[in-house]
């Protein structure tokens, strides 16, 4: 058969040679009706597939060439029928090397397959390509849909990274519904995402359906300088599965459904009484007096008179265990020349704050790649989602803001309904966080939709007569599609009076706000190219050359409107007071070369360069080049060695590799259109002359003619090794990444700010990160029982290295704010020696602490160090004690890891995993620093604990101990509570359990009668608990505001199914 | 033909790069960017450009920065995150501490040194000077204009720095030669002899008409030249009483001998402006029957407004702002917010009566009893009008909406009741059910948004219905120049060249239109008075803050001390009275069945605990700091005095 198709394609290439197109068109058809045109004795073959004399399950066995095929009982048995009487089997299973076997005669056949012992063979997901394993240069890390698949944890792709790739830090300061998590390649910045060849953004990264996701692959080191200048911060690379070529055709289920729950969240004075007691006591400690009386008092003691009683404001905002799904079906498979995968995907996410807050995500995935001849294969991918974010219309830019917010704003004698009344919302004085309204019925509305659809086409060609060369093309379309509609309702709110049983209208907003958002991003990408890859004798090269190009337009108009009513949606010219259009493009340019060479599988080396452009820049700084060199050695394969190591070596394969590249950073915080002068029309809003609105422009000052991108510079040296038989699997990574390029200014020159411009900064500064990473994972077996253990750790941090002749004012100037030589963002604070115990030893403090002569101190404050020992605290006395911010806003943990652990026995399975950050800071600030700040609301329980009085009322009662300084009202100035100080600075080290999963598969001879293949139910949970140092103030070790109040990461209980057919 | 396949494919590929070269590729035309050609080839280009360099011209106070109205214990910022900037901090910086910014950094008020605008001006002038497409008049208007904007933001850093380096053209870099790009500092005197020589010429080059606002014109011209002559001459006559204010080569300080000639000018130009040789300029007298109402429309009015000279204008839709939004009468606002500025007793209580005496707010009688009041305004009746129109008292209202400004309940033992939250029910003695104890716009000690002095802003807010609303705004105008102001300018100016009855002439004018009918004669007028009416006359117009520094009385009404009761109360018609902290005045409701007082007013004076600290003006803040790093770009700058 397969003689014969060749046989034909060679009359194929005549016919097209002689342009003879009738032939050709005939023999088109004969090929496609080959398979049918040629009858034979039909024949069936029996056989038992074994492993070490055991049999094996679930073996796929099919004839080459053929779509369909059967796997094996459980005996190891299967049934096959030749149609021909003739043919070649194929055996795969997982695991093991694959095994073909030619039909000749006989009709038993059984078959041993042998364990690929060389897991080294799997096949990596590199730049513009894929590689073996073995011969992988660079440091490149991935992880496969079998890891991903046991995320139940959010609805984003990085959510599910936690610990899972050695090098990637992770942070998820944000788990409301639809968030995403914050991962960036060995702290280097953000990373640029590669989806199926195509450069994409963190967003469509994000809003993949985790289980269409083949294998993530991160490239961390030179060998992302393919990708030019964008490539300085690490490259994601992402593969969606595609389906194999003679593969059977399955259909997977995967669905399961599941409850959430915060994981931790602040919580709040909820005792009138309390609160009370606490505002007097804050009182009496600003200035001897206060507003509260004790008749008052006890009466909110007593807590049933009206006005007097408690509301548990937490209870009634937050809604536990909000229900997510997930409901995933694909269907996936090939033959020898066609393998598809079709997906759909529908996930749905509540939220804990009430049930309108939700998010929605619906995916569709197709892959095919299809062998047109033997020489042309083609290959399309289709990919779309929609996502919806719907909640109530909420005041302020973020709609999840105030609900959280009112958790600790609202006070506990205020009750959400007038009179308990459901029907009246309260007038509690700010009823903007009052959660009676924070709903659709009153509230109002947003929902913001974002689609995206693209395809991509594909097509290799293996031009004939030179071997191992092949001429590929790809072109993909993006379109993703905005549409954000909100609209905040006219409310009111009411005042219960009881002497006449009337509900007055007392407060609300009489101002209605009806937006709508609607943008269209288009994203092309060409690429072309020659693939070459052969080899002769002992000798393996290998080359690559394309030329791609990239743009992107994004165009938005914004449209905001005082509608005349709540009820009608539709937005009018008359009552529209804002349109805002925007339209910005960019376009980038490369050429990528690549060539690799392997000796014997011995020694390797790669090297690439691209030759990029960028639009943004001025267009003689346009072009780079950003070259890499990369090298390995498996000295494993040395005579010398093997001959050390002897026969049964436990060190299996020990590679040896190095890599040095050149990258880019376009994204330095310059304009496109900075290289330009002139003036910039309507960025300055409007000025009004003679009543008439004229909109302005203004100069844009000196163009910016010499920036171009940072250039950075990787050095990785690693190893990888196999031992025990190939049942430990491990690697080492040491890197260093220079940055040279940083904007800077040149001070040699100094100009008088009265000329009215700067020299321009230009590409100056230096910095280095520097880091590295350790992976272990071990497989193994104990009688039925298989498992593995696997961890990571990685350590990552960045360091200023010099910048231009830097100037500095004096020696404190030097000390404070130079930053040449250190690390980055380190956190200035005070140092506290300790607390007050009396008002003697204030009185007898010989440092100035407050700056007032200590008169402002009471017991329980804060002493802080006087570092410079010159009798007072002041700027001078801070110094490094944590962990910042680094000028993205980001602060990734330094240290990352994270370890996992499973085991399967018979039909169950169990896998765990965990993640580890350590090295970040956490600063308690605002709402969990001070009482009362906040509409005066704010009475966090952890300041319950703080030095008070005995009686309140009493300013010479005894003084009663406690954690925290005593409590001032509206006070920020209080010394203890307006300067960072390690008091309320915490370095983190956190360890999360991340997936929790037990599983069971129900056995085959259960489901093989109604011919389900596989059948799994299982139990998962994700974010269960957390150890670390920040639980005591009931704040997620990830959250990032310092208030504490963002919406933490979720714990997630979830139960599914899966199921093959 | 080899093989289809590759010709199939190349073309494909062709196709989908298209013939684009990459250069054509990367040239991505920009959306908002406009070439200096381009923007110079038509005079509607052009007057865009203009527009905006007439919104960067830097006021203080500004209207899109609510806290900017609030220093100096004229009120109380009424907002829990401001508490601490203001109420906590006893001294400004030399720079005018504002609090910090978003990442913790200290903010400043007191540092205008936008440079980059003069040379966008000077840039302006120059290339609207060399454009072909505009026709001369086009020019020379535009060029008149850009010259004024340059003089009054001359003028503006003069106020804030004494004398800076005078730029009137672009300059550029060659590449080497710094030290020609260094200018050292002008004299002070020199500022204002520049701004009043500027003045001089563009008032021939400037059109005279009173309905032109947001542009310069001759009046606003003449306005700058009055303002800043008078600066010029007090900064001249009372920097003697401040001799360590100033610096050896005339960047601060004037000799006290140029005061004579400055006052000469200032009245002067005054003159002109009152004569009506700039346009037909006259004080705003359109609601005779509401002198307060009148006072405030002032600042709302935009029609036929003959007292306006010189605006910042705004219009709704286009160019907006919040200030109604942010400060108007917490209760019954269209949005949840308001009321963050709180007058305070200072100032509410420096209104004169209507016989010309100054007196307390009446809140206790000879024997210490409260005296009781029948209605909440009873209190301030027979006051200077402008007090209405500038505050909002409690027992008035706004938009036709009363407010609800009381603190409590007041037993007849003394007790008082009140409640945590605006419009708080208690049970009162001797009744079952709840009822109101406190107002729906407080004041509630240490709840932002409430009256917490017991007032509310009047000025400057917008009574047209939706200005409060967060999705409208308010299109209220900012005054810069209005005809008062050359009224009280021209008082002064006379007043101190010797001519008191002319001064007691013009001064009256002004005082009539607020109800103080009794004329002041000659003999009446004296320095307190001087700077007692531009006090109450431009309360929240930014004047305040100017005058105390020329006159050289800021570090006596900032002195460091706590005011207490009796200080507050007492020589109220004192420039130098000190003025440390912001008092409050809280009405009660009495509760005392069966008294013929039962249901009446009475009224304490009060300090909010949270004002912590007491101001303290030291010297070195007359002249706003320049910066270190400008000092250092520049050696030829001279440090400022006592910093």
């Amino acid at each position: 058969m397969k003689k014969l198709i060749l046989k034909r394609f060679v009359l194929f290439e005549q016919a097209l040679l002689r342009k003879h197109y009738h032939v050709f068109l005939l023999l088109i058809t004969l090929v496609l009706l080959s398979r049918e045109s040629v009858h034979a004795q039909q024949k069936t073959i029996t056989g038992t597939v074994t492993f070490q004399q055991k049999p094996l399950t679930g073996v796929s066995v099919k004839l080459k060439g053929a779509n369909t095929g059967m796997s094996t009982n459980e005996q190891g048995k299967y049934t096959v029928s030749l149609p021909t009487g003739r043919g070649v089997l194929v055996f795969t299973y997982i695991g093991f090397l694959t095994k073909e076997v030619i039909v000749e005669g006989s009709t038993t056949i059984n078959v041993e397959l042998e364990e690929d012992k060389q897991q080294l063979t799997e096949v990596v997901v590199t730049g513009y390509g894929t590689q073996k394993r073995e011969s992988i240069t660079g440091a490149i890390s991935t992880v496969t849909s079998k890891d991903l698949e046991k995320v139940h944890g959010g609805s984003q792709v990085s959510t599910g990274l936690a610990g899972k790739l050695p090098g990637v830090t992770f942070r998820m300061p944000d788990g409301r519904p639809g968030g995403g998590a914050t991962i960036q390649v060995r702290n280097m910045g953000n990373p640029l995402f590669v989806i199926d060849g195509i450069q994409q953004d963190k967003r469509q990264f994000d809003n993949l359906a985790p289980s269409d996701i083949e294998s993530i692959t991160v490239l961390k080191d030179a060998s992302a300088a393919v990708y030019g200048v964008r490539a300085a911060n690490g490259v994601v690379v992402v593969t969606t599965k595609r389906g194999s070529r003679g593969e059977k055709n399955v259909i997977n289920i995967d669905t399961y459904a599941g409850f959430q729950n915060w994981s931790r969240f602040p919580d709040v004075v909820n005792d009138s009484y309390e609160w009370y007691l606490g505002k007097a006591d804050a009182e009496m400690n600003n200035g001897g007096t206060t507003t509260v009386t004790k008749e008052e008092l006890a009466k909110y003691k007593e807590g049933t008179a009206p006005g007097y009683q408690s509301f548990n404001w937490k209870d009634f905002i937050v809604q536990k265990n909000a229900p997510l799904y997930q409901q995933a079906i694909n269907a996936t498979g090939g033959s020898d020349r066609i393998n598809y995968y079709f997906s759909g995907t529908n996930m749905f996410q509540y939220s804990v704050l009430g049930r309108e807050f939700t998010y929605g995500r619906k995916n569709i995935n197709a892959n095919m790649d299809a062998n047109i001849t033997d020489r042309l294969k083609v290959g399309i991918g289709i990919n779309g989602w929609n996502e919806v974010r719907d909640n109530p219309g909420i005041p302020g830019g973020d709609d999840y803001n105030l609900p959280r917010a009112a958790i600790l704003w609202n006070r506990p004698w205020e009750r959400p309904y007038a009179n308990d009344n459901p029907d009246y919302i309260n007038d509690i004085g700010h009823n903007e966080s009052n959660w009676a309204y924070n709903n659709k019925k009153y509230g109002g509305y947003s929902n913001d939709r974002r689609r995206y659809g693209s395809a991509r086409f594909n097509a290799q060609y293996q031009i004939p007569y030179i071997k191992g060369l092949v001429a590929q093309g790809s072109y993909s379309y993006g379109l993703e599609d905005r549409l954000h509609d909100g609209h905040e309702y006219t409310y009111k709110t009411y005042t219960y009076n009881p002497t006449d049983d009337t509900y007055k209208a007392t407060g609300g907003s009489i101002n209605p706000w009806r937006e709508r958002r609607t943008q269209k991003i288009e994203k092309n990408n060409y690429q072309v190219g020659l693939n070459y890859n052969n080899t002769f004798g002992k000798h393996t090269v290998g080359g690559l050359l394309i030329s791609e190009r990239y743009d992107v337009r994004d165009k938005e108009v914004f449209v905001h409107a005082v509608p005349a009513t709540n009820v009608l949606p539709l937005i009018y010219f008359n009552t529209t007071d804002t349109y805002n259009d925007r339209d910005d493009q960019q376009a980038r340019i490369g050429y990528i070369g690549k060539i690799n060479y392997n000796y014997a599988n011995k020694y390797y080396l790669e090297f690439s360069g691209r030759r990029d452009a960028s639009w943004k820049f001025a267009p003689d700084k346009r072009v780079g080049f950003f070259p890499s060199v990369s090298g390995g050695w498996r000295i494993t394969e040395e005579k010398f060695m093997k001959s050390l190591l002897g026969e049964n070596s436990k060190l299996n394969d020990l590679k040896i590799r190095a890599s040095y590249g050149v990258l880019g950073d376009d994204d330095n915080g310059i304009l496109p259109t900075d290289y330009l002068a002139g003036y910039n029309y309507n960025q300055n809003g409007y000025g009004i002359l003679d009543g008439n609105p004229i909109i302005g422009s203004r100069d844009k000052g000196k163009p910016i003619l010499n920036i171009s991108w940072f250039k950075s510079k990787i050095l990785d040296i690693g190893a990888d090794f196999t031992m025990f038989n190939n049942k430990l699997i491990g690697s080492v990574d040491y890197f260093k990444r220079l940055r040279t390029g940083l904007r800077g200014t040149k001070y040699d020159i100094v100009l008088p700010s009265e000329i009215g411009f700067n020299l321009s900064d230009e590409n100056i500064n230096k910095d280095e990160q520097a880091g590295g990473e350790i992976s272990l994972a071990y497989n193994g077996s104990a009688g039925a029982v298989t498992f593995s253990v696997g961890g990571n750790v990685g350590y990552a941090r960045s360091k200023f290295t010099a910048s231009y002749k830097p100037i500095f004012f004096n020696s404190w100037d030097q000390y404070r704010n130079s930053a040449e030589g250190r690390y980055k963002n380190l956190f200035w604070a005070y140092d506290v020696v300790g607390q007050f115990q009396s008002q003697e030893e204030i009185n007898n403090y010989p440092i100035n602490i407050d700056g007032q002569g200590n008169k402002t101190l009471l017991p329980g404050d804060l002493i802080y160090k006087d570092l410079n020992g010159d009798g007072k605290i002041d700027g001078y006395d801070e110094r490094p004690l944590g962990y910042g911010r680094s000028a993205d806003g980001t602060n990734q943990p330094i240290i990352n890891g994270g370890f996992n652990f499973s085991v399967a026995w018979k039909g169950f399975d169990f896998a765990a995993d965990f993640s580890i950050g350590s090295m970040y800071s956490y600063n308690q600030e605002n709402e969990i620093r001070r009482g009362f700040s906040y509409n005066s609301g704010a009475l966090n329980t952890i300041l319950t604990d703080r030095w008070r009085r005995a009686d309140a009322f009493d300013l010479n009662s005894e003084w009663i101990p406690g954690k925290y300084p005593a409590l001032r009202f509206n006070v920020n100035s209080a010394s203890s509570v307006n300067k960072n100080s390690i008091f309320w600075l915490h370095n983190v080290t956190a360890l999360r359990a991340r997936t929790l999963e037990l599983g069971y598969s129900l056995p085959k001879s259960l489901i093989g009668k109604i011919n389900i293949q596989k059948a799994r139910l299982f139990v998962n949970g994700y974010n269960l608990f957390s150890i670390d140092n920040l639980s005591k103030y009931k704040v997620d070790s990830e959250v990032q505001d310092t208030n504490g109040l963002q919406y933490p990461q979720n714990s997630f209980v979830n139960m599914g199914i899966n199921l093959t057919l | 033909m080899k093989n289809k396949f590759i010709i199939a494919i190349a073309t494909l590929f062709v196709f989908s790069l298209g013939c684009k070269s990459d250069s054509d590729y990367l040239d991505i035309k920009p959306t908002q960017v406009l070439s200096p050609e381009l923007a110079f080839s038509d005079p509607t280009q052009v007057l865009s450009i203009l527009a905006d360099l007439y919104n960067r011209q830097y006021d203080y106070p500004r209207l899109t920065e609510w806290v900017t109205f609030g220093d100096f214990n004229e009120s109380f910022y009424s907002e829990n995150g401001q508490y601490n900037n203001y109420h906590g901090n006893s001294t400004w910086g030399f720079r005018g501490y504002r609090g910090p910014d978003v990442g913790g950094r200290a903010t400043y008020f007191w540092t205008p040194w936008d440079y980059t605008y003069i040379r966008e001006l000077n840039l302006f002038m120059e290339r609207c000077a060399t454009a072909t497409a505009l026709d001369a008049a086009t020019k020379a208007s535009y060029i008149a204009e850009a010259r004024f904007l340059r003089a009054s933001y001359y003028f503006t850093l003069t106020q804030y720095y004494g004398g800076v380096p005078i730029i009137l053209n672009s300059l550029e870099f060659n590449g080497t030669d710094v030290t020609s790009l260094q200018y050292p500092r002008a004299k002070e005197s020199e500022m204002y002899d520049f701004v009043i020589k500027e003045a001089e010429e563009l008032k021939l080059l400037l059109p005279a008409n009173s309905n032109t606002k947001a542009r310069a014109t001759k009046g606003a011209a003449l306005a700058m030249e009055s303002r800043a002559a008078l600066y010029a001459a007090s900064i001249a006559k009372y920097g003697a009483t401040t001799p360590s204010v100033s610096l050896s080569g005339g960047e601060v300080g004037i000799p006290a001998g140029m005061a004579n000639a400055y006052y000469t000018t200032a009245l002067k130009a005054a003159e002109e402006i009152i004569s009506g040789s700039a346009g037909a300029y006259s004080l705003y007298k359109k609601q005779p029957g509401n002198l307060s109402e009148n006072f405030a429309a002032i600042f709302y009015d935009k029609t036929q407004n003959n007292e306006v000279i010189w605006v910042d204008d705004y219009a709704l839709k286009f160019k907006r702002h919040g200030f109604t939004q942010v400060n108007q009468p917490r209760f019954g606002a269209e949005e949840e917010e308001g009321g963050r500025i709180n007058p305070s007793l200072n100032l509410v209580q420096s209104f004169e009566k209507l016989d010309n005496t100054f007196a307390p707010l009446a809140t206790n009688d000879a024997n210490g009893d409260y005296v009781y009041y029948t209605n909440q305004q009873d209190i301030f009746a027979g006051r200077d009008a402008r007090l209405g129109g500038t505050v909002i008292i409690p027992g008035s209202s706004f938009k036709a909406r009363p407010v609800d400004i009381w603190a409590g309940v007041q037993l007849a033992n003394g007790t008082v009741i009140s409640g945590g939250e605006r419009g708080a029910q208690k049970v009162l003695p001797g009744k079952t059910v709840p009822e109101q104890v406190v107002g729906f716009d407080g004041p509630i000690n240490g709840i932002g948004n409430t009256a917490q002095t017991g007032f509310y802003i009047r000025k400057y807010q917008d009574p047209a219905i939706g200005s409060g609303q967060r999705g409208v705004g308010s299109a209220v105008w900012l005054v810069r120049y209005r005809y008062a102001e050359i009224l009280l300018n021209a008082a002064e100016a006379a007043f101190e060249l010797g001519q008191s009855s002319v001064a007691a002439g013009y001064m009256n004018q002004v005082r009539a239109r607020a109800g103080l009918v009794v004329p002041l004669t000659g003999g009446d007028i004296t320095f307190d008075r001087i700077v007692h009416e531009r006090r109450v006359e431009f309360a929240f117009e930014g004047q305040y803050f100017f005058d105390l520094k020329r006159f050289r009385i800021a570090h006596q009404v900032f002195d460091g001390v706590a005011l207490n009761k009796t200080d507050l109360l007492s020589n109220l018609s004192k420039a130098t009275k000190r003025s440390t902290q912001p008092y409050s005045l809280l009405p009660y409701k009495y509760y005392a069945p069966g008294s013929p007082n039962n249901g009446k007013w009475i009224y304490k004076v009060d300090l909010s605990n949270i004002v912590t600290a007491s101001d303290n003006w030291q010297l070195g803040n007359y002249y706003s700091e320049i910066e270190p790093d400008i000092l250092t770009r520049n050696p030829k700058l001279v440090k400022q005095p006592n910093q």
